[in-house]
Order: structure tokens, then C-alpha cells, then sequence
């Protein structure tokens, strides 16, 4: 286990147990989804399979072709590439934002169940945040447990809830997104999406728009969050550094093709072209893979 | 300004022609936000039906009013009360403004907003009307605003048929020669344009979320 | 919360406030308001004028009601549009116009029978009916000048035609292009001009008869300069021209409200005749009086011009 540091705003995060959540929260999620988080796990611990995947534009330009991937459950898989390697349409295909043009993406085991209660299931980080400008924060944050049907004051409890794990005072609930900067916009599109406690979590490259301190406290704070609540994460970036410090796997692409998947230790001492390029091009050498410690 | 004794004077025919406008106008205008909204709606759904729909109403409003009148008038079930045709033809001509800004203000959230609407789980539906329709709805409003000055104008035009308004001021004071009665026309029928369009820009900029 | 539900709120708010608003202005005007007095109204040319001046004078002289005048509507269509909405109570019309312009159905030929035959078909489609008539025939007029009448011992149309090939006609452009025109004039009386008819604008046609420079020209029987010029309007002995009688036109509804507006109306009945509706229109025409003058002379029985 490794250490965590005391940030002052870990402090009311240090009193839960890690790796569950507050009673409260947990009693009313609904029987449909409890069951499509565990559907899958008993069969086998797979949260996510690619089997032979291809996407083809209308226009004919292949995105992807013959992806194999799989992503254990609880791991965190970092989508490594660089613009136009297919990082994007890859995680696009888990939600179903996108159809695979042939192969299966399978989610707990299912290839093609309800998208909308797949959509649910699985939370949704984007680069741009995408906060609905004309809903409060806590409106934001509580908008798939109120399209779920959650009791009203169950929905502002787990808001509350969501703000102290994102790092976010409880005043900031009755702000509105153009009243924030942009890190703590990025916040409340995690707390967001951590609402109704999927199991997976998508994040398409959520703190590129960030400047370097700030991206650096989300990714520290992301490690932390990662640690108590133990989510599948895809998580997509073309930043090797984030890619070392976050993946517990990191799969490269290039060109719409899985080059290779390798833990972080492994990936600076590879052979692959690829991963020797993009270590060169970082300027990364094996001593960066310590920046992935909670310090 | 004689007329505006002369309004004063006649103020019972001032306030019936008004109204009449304000019918025609009122009618209208309901019918076509209650077509134009959801054909916009429609288009910015499904953007290749975007060309055909725009083109028609576009064409609409090239026909020169008048014109447009006359066209309908041997119509069998719109010719025999002017009030039916005048109140279609208002209606058609308001429908550009309408499809149009519907579209723009749909088409215009931030893709973001709607990409991460739709990731998280929302249906098509839950989209439209808790994301899409009210950070349009400025944009639509002053679609809608739009939509209401033309038809009081057009309104004035629809008296040359015979569907009454403050039009009928304007006309049957040309045929007397007499100014008041024209002004008595005219001056209502621009104040009622200019106070539509206040009053519904005072909405927009209250519903605006910034 | 609470500021949230308020935001959404008032957005729903003021979108059915505006839907409210359009839909009150709309039904507010929906049935016409003036159940306390009688609108009448005219089409835009001196004889109308006047018969709609007439009727309004009557109306406020023998009912204590209200009367407003909506005068020089465009036509027609505008005035028959006009009664049918309620925006008007009662206007003048001729029979013929309405049975072929309206009724669009083949003119008659008998005064009484086409009367009765737009009070049938009025009632039964559109709520409305004729009052009586004003007296006099307002259709086309074949006219000569009186020396001309007098020396030759003409009164018919049909006496006139043996001359007919020694005279030059002035017609209006009407008059020339409808069916039931000149075309049609010709073939009923047999009419051969020696040269064809010179075609000119109807205010000259009056000059052009006068100064003998046509012998025979189309205008209407209640011209106000017939009298005045000394012209002859020579009789339709073959009915050719279809009567056009001048009759009130009324909605059902209103003779309802106010049945006193029949009793005002059935004192207007055949107080008009050709002559009499020539010197009313001269007056205003010719004499350039006031509409309104002369009609209240006209109810007092004192002399026009």
C-alpha cells in the first residue's frame, strides 16, 4: 500500500474506509443496476473485451481494425497514442457512442444489451467536461440518480458526498459551471460521473485542457480515488507521463492498431518501436516510472 | 397630428380594428411555433431532410405576399372566409423565422454538452427537452420575435383581402385621399410591431441563462 | 435545490404565459365585441357611399342605437368577407352582383325572381338576408343624347338599333371585354355599327356623348350626369341586362339582437328611383357635396341639387 500523503483537503477523504462507500448511498440504487455491475463477475472478471473490432467511417476510413483488448476488472487500462491512432473511437465503442463496423465489445460480459442502461452504468469523462451550463453543480452532478429516480434527498446527500470526494466545498453545489475554473469544472465532471456509482469509468483525456499544476493535483487526486473505490478505467491520453503515472496497463495504438500492452515498468524497458519512440519523444527514461508513487 | 384626435375621436373603431391584428397576428403565430418548433426540432434531428425543409419555407417567404393572397383565394374551403386564408398565409410566412432559429439554436450547444448528455445515459428525449430545448430557447425566442413583427406587418396587407386589421385604416384611407385615416392605420399598427418586438425581447433577455 | 426548481419554473412560466397571451389575444376577438352597436359598411365608390350613409342615418334616426361607419372597404369580396365575420352588420348590394359574383350562378332576368333567389341562398349558406329594396336598378345603361331621343321617337334599345349603322358607340373597357357585355349586347339587339365601337375611359364617355362625338354610349342607369347632360337611357325592352337591384344586406344575427334595425330598414324600402339615385349621385359628383349632407337632406325630403 502506498503512502498517502496528507493534501488538506484529504482530510475528511482519510475517515472513510477505502474501498467502499457511505451506507446511505448504496441502500436505494436500483435492483436493475446493481445487477449489470455484477452481472459479469460472476461468470468471469473481465469488465471489458475486444474481440477482433473494426470501425469503419461512412467514407470508407478504417479507425480501427482488428482490436483484441481485454480489461480486467478494477484495473485502470491507459488508451496511449497519438491524435488519429484510434484512441478515442476505441473508448467511444465501450458506451456505444460508436458501433463496432464487425467484432464484439463486450461489457460484463454482454455485447449487445439496452445502450441506455449500459450508458448508465458506466461513467463518462471528457475532455470538455461538457457540464450543462443551465443546471447548478449539484444538478449536474445528480443527473443520472434523478433520471434513475433516486429519492430527492438521497440525490443531495451523495452530491455532498461526491464534493468531498472531488475536493470541492459544499457551497460549490448552488454554483453554476461558468462560475468555475476549469479544474474544478473537470471535478464536477468526475463527481459527475461518479454519481451513481458505475463500475467503469471512461475518461477521455480529462485534464489536457488543464494547466500543469492543476492537471497534476486531478491526477494525484485521481490515484487516491482510484485507490478507495477500486473502478475499471479506461482512460484515454497521448501523454506518457499521465499514461505512467495513472495505467496499471498501458495499451498503445498507432493508426487505428494495438501496438502493444504493457504494465509501466515494462513499457520504458520494451523493445517495440513504438513504445521506444514515444519514451524518446518524452524524453522519459526508467527512473519516471516512481512518479506513478501517491507522492 | 390631427389623426390623433382623430384616433381619440374614433377610439371604438381604433380598438376594434386592433384587435382584429392582434387575432390574426395571435393565431397565427400560435399555429406556427406549434409547426415550426417541432419541425425544427425535426431537422436538427435528422439534418438531410435540413435542405428540403429550409428551401420550402424560404420559397414561402419569397412569394410576395399579396401575391400569396390572391393564389389562395379561389381555394375552395380557405377562399370562402378571408379570415382562414389570411391567418394561413401569416402563418406560413412566420414559419421561416421559426424552423430556422430552432435549428440554429439546437444545432448550436456546445457539442460537449450533448456528447456527455448522451454518454451518461440520457435518451434521445430526456435530451431534447432538458438539455437541447432550453439552452436553445433564447435562440428560438427571438426566432419567435422575429416571426411576430412580420406578421403584424403582413396583418396590414391581409385588409387589401379583406380580413380586417388596422390595414383597413391604411386602405380605405387611400381610397378617401385621407391622410388621418392612414395615420390612424399606420401609427397603431407600426407601435403594435415595435411593442411586440420589446416585449418579447424583455422575455428572451430574462430567460437567458447568462 | 430550491433556486434550482425556481429557475426551471419560471422558464415553464413565462413559455406559457406567451402561449397564454397569444391565445387570449386571439379568442378575446373571436366573436365580434359590438353587441351595443350596429356597423355599417360600403364599398368605395359615390353610389355605395351614399346608400350606406343612407342606411346609417336611418338606423341612428329611427333606433337609439349606435352606428359606426367602416366605408370604402375595397370591393366585393372585402365587404361580403366582412359581413360574413361579423366586422360588419350591413352593407348595400346589388342582386345581380351577388348572385353571379358571390353565388357565382348564371344572372336572371327578372327583377323579383333574382331578389328572391339571393334572399333564399343567402339565408340557407350564410347566416345573412336582404332587406328591402332601395327602388331603383343600377345595371348598365344604354344612353343617347335627349335631342337625339326626342327628335327620333326613341325609348327602347331595340327602336334605337334600326339606327345603328349611321351612329358611332363609346363603351368603357369593361363594358368591351365582359361576356355579358358588349358581345353579348350585339348578338340579343342585332346592333351593327358602321365603324367599331371607339373604346375609351368611362369618365370621358359622358364628354364624348355630349360634344357628339359618339351618338350611343354604356353607362350605368343611376349616372349622375344623365340628368344633368340632358342624356336618355333607353329602355332594355329584351332584358338583356340583368337586374342589379340595391338592397341591404344583413346578418341574421344582428336583426336578432336589434329587430328595431328591420323596422328602420323597411321605411328605406323603394324610396329611391332611377332618377332620384342620378340626382343623389350628381349631387355628390357632379356638385362635389357632402355625402353625409346630402343624404340628411334626402331623409328630410328637401331637394338634392
Amino acid at each position: 500500500m502506498n503512502e498517502i500523503r496528507k493534501e488538506p483537503h484529504d482530510s475528511e477523504l482519510e475517515r472513510d474506509i477505502p474501498g467502499t462507500l457511505p451506507e446511505s448511498s448504496l441502500t436505494s440504487l436500483s435492483l436493475s443496476h446493481i445487477s449489470l455491475m455484477h452481472m459479469g463477475s460472476i461468470a468471469n472478471d473481465l469488465a471489458i473485451e475486444f474481440r477482433d473490432v473494426s470501425y469503419t467511417l461512412p467514407s470508407g476510413e478504417q479507425l480501427l481494425s482488428g482490436l483484441n483488448l481485454e480489461v480486467q476488472r478494477g484495473q485502470t487500462l491507459v488508451l496511449l497514442g497519438r491524435s488519429g491512432s484510434g484512441k478515442t473511437t476505441t473508448l467511444k465503442l465501450v458506451n456505444r457512442l460508436l458501433s463496432p463496423s464487425s467484432g464484439e465489445v463486450r461489457v460484463n460480459g454482454v455485447a449487445n444489451g439496452d445502450i441506455i442502461r449500459l450508458r448508465r452504468s458506466i461513467g463518462y469523462v471528457i475532455q470538455d467536461v461538457g457540464l450543462f451550463p443551465h443546471f447548478t453543480v449539484e444538478r449536474n452532478i445528480g443527473l443520472v440518480p434523478t433520471i434513475e429516480a433516486w429519492p430527492k434527498e438521497q440525490i443531495h446527500q451523495r452530491v455532498q458526498e461526491l464534493l468531498r470526494m472531488v475536493g470541492l466545498e459544499a457551497q460549490m453545489a448552488s454554483r453554476y459551471p461558468r462560475q468555475l475554473s476549469g479544474g474544478q469544472r473537470q471535478r464536477v465532471g468526475v463527481a459527475r460521473a461518479l454519481a451513481a456509482d458505475p463500475a467503469i469509468l471512461l475518461m477521455d483525456e480529462p485534464f489536457g485542457a488543464l494547466d500543469p499544476l492543476t492537471r497534476d493535483e486531478l491526477q494525484r487526486e485521481f490515484l487516491v480515488l482510484q485507490q478507495k473505490l477500486n473502478k475499471t478505467v479506461v482512460f484515454v491520453t497521448h501523454d506518457l507521463r499521465e499514461a505512467l503515472r495513472l495505467g496499471s496497463r498501458i495499451a498503445l495504438m498507432e493508426a487505428g492498431k494495438l501496438v502493444t500492452v504493457l504494465p509501466p515498468q515494462d513499457f520504458l524497458r520494451s523493445d517495440d518501436l513504438w513504445a521506444a519512440a514515444y519514451a524518446r519523444a518524452f524524453g522519459v527514461g526508467p527512473a519516471s516510472v516512481a512518479d506513478r508513487e501517491v507522492s | 397630428m390631427n389623426f390623433l384626435h382623430f384616433i381619440l375621436q374614433n377610439r371604438g373603431q381604433v380598438l376594434e380594428l386592433t384587435l382584429e391584428h392582434l387575432w390574426l397576428v395571435g393565431v397565427s403565430t400560435l399555429l406556427a411555433v406549434l409547426v415550426g418548433i417541432p419541425l425544427g426540432i425535426m431537422i436538427a434531428r435528422w439534418p438531410r431532410w435540413n435542405k428540403p425543409v429550409l428551401a420550402g419555407a424560404n420559397i414561402i417567404q419569397t412569394i410576395p405576399s399579396l401575391a400569396l393572397f390572391g393564389f389562395l383565394l379561389p381555394v375552395p374551403w380557405l377562399g370562402d372566409r378571408v379570415d382562414r386564408l389570411a391567418i394561413l398565409a401569416l402563418t406560413l410566412y412566420a414559419l421561416l423565422p421559426i424552423i430556422r432559429n430552432t435549428y440554429t439554436g439546437i444545432r448550436g450547444v456546445d457539442p460537449a454538452v450533448v456528447e456527455a448528455g448522451r454518454g451518461m445515459g440520457l435518451t434521445d428525449r430526456q435530451l431534447l427537452f432538458q438539455v437541447e430545448l432550453p439552452l436553445a430557447f433564447s435562440v428560438i425566442l427571438s426566432g419567435v420575435r422575429v416571426a411576430v413583427v412580420i406578421s403584424v406587418g403582413l396583418a396590414t396587407i391581409a385588409a387589401a383581402i379583406g380580413a380586417g386589421g388596422l390595414g383597413e385604416f391604411i386602405f380605405r384611407g387611400l381610397a378617401m385621399v385621407n391622410n388621418q385615416l392612414i395615420l390612424a392605420g399606420a401609427v397603431p399598427a407600426a407601435i403594435l410591431a415595435l411593442s411586440a418586438d420589446f416585449a418579447v425581447s424583455w422575455i428572451e433577455r430574462r430567460v437567458r441563462p447568462q | 435545490m430550491k433556486r434550482v426548481c425556481l429557475v426551471r419554473s419560471r422558464l415553464r412560466a413565462w413559455t406559457y404565459a406567451l402561449l397564454i397571451l397569444f391565445a387570449g389575444t386571439g379568442l378575446s376577438s373571436c366573436s365580434p365585441s359590438h353587441a351595443d352597436h350596429i356597423v355599417i359598411g360600403s364599398k368605395n365608390f359615390t353610389e355605395s357611399l351614399i346608400l350606406g350613409e343612407l342606411i346609417a342615418q336611418q338606423i341612428e334616426a329611427q333606433t337609439g342605437l349606435q352606428v359606426e361607419r367602416r366605408f370604402y372597404l375595397a370591393g366585393t369580396y372585402i365587404c361580403h368577407q366582412a359581413v360574413l365575420a361579423g366586422r360588419i352588420d350591413i352593407y348595400p348590394e346589388y342582386t345581380g352582383t351577388a348572385l353571379s359574383a358571390i353565388l357565382k350562378q348564371q344572372p336572371g332576368e327578372n327583377r323579383a325572381e333574382v331578389y328572391q333567389r339571393v334572399k333564399d341562398e343567402y339565408e340557407k349558406r350564410f347566416g345573412l338576408t336582404l332587406g328591402p329594396s332601395f327602388g331603383f336598378n343600377d345595371t348598365f345603361a344604354m344612353e343617347i343624347r335627349g335631342e337625339d331621343a326626342r327628335r327620333l321617337k326613341l325609348t327602347t334599345i331595340s327602336q334605337a338599333a334600326v339606327y345603328a349603322p349611321q351612329w358611332r358607340a363609346g363603351f368603357g373597357y369593361e363594358f368591351m371585354e365582359r361576356p355579358d357585355g358588349y358581345q353579348g349586347l350585339a348578338a340579343a339587339y342585332g346592333l351593327h355599327f358602321a365603324a367599331p365601337p371607339r373604346v375609351m375611359d368611362l369618365g370621358l364617355l359622358a364628354r364624348a356623348l355630349h360634344d357628339h362625338q359618339i351618338d350611343l354610349a354604356a353607362g350605368n342607369t343611376t349616372d349622375g350626369l344623365i340628368a344633368a347632360l340632358d342624356f336618355v337611357v333607353l329602355e332594355d325592352d329584351r332584358h338583356y341586362f340583368p337586374p342589379y337591384e340595391a338592397v341591404p344586406v344583413i346578418r341574421e344575427m344582428t336583426l336578432q339582437q336589434h329587430p328595431e334595425v328591420a323596422r328602420a330598414l323597411a321605411g328605406l324600402e323603394g324610396r329611391i328611383s332611377d332618377q332620384e339615385m342620378q340626382r343623389l349621385n350628381y349631387a355628390v359628383d357632379g356638385l362635389h357635396r357632402d355625402v353625409k349632407e346630402v343624404v340628411h337632406d334626402f331623409l328630410q325630403g328637401k331637394p338634392v341639387n
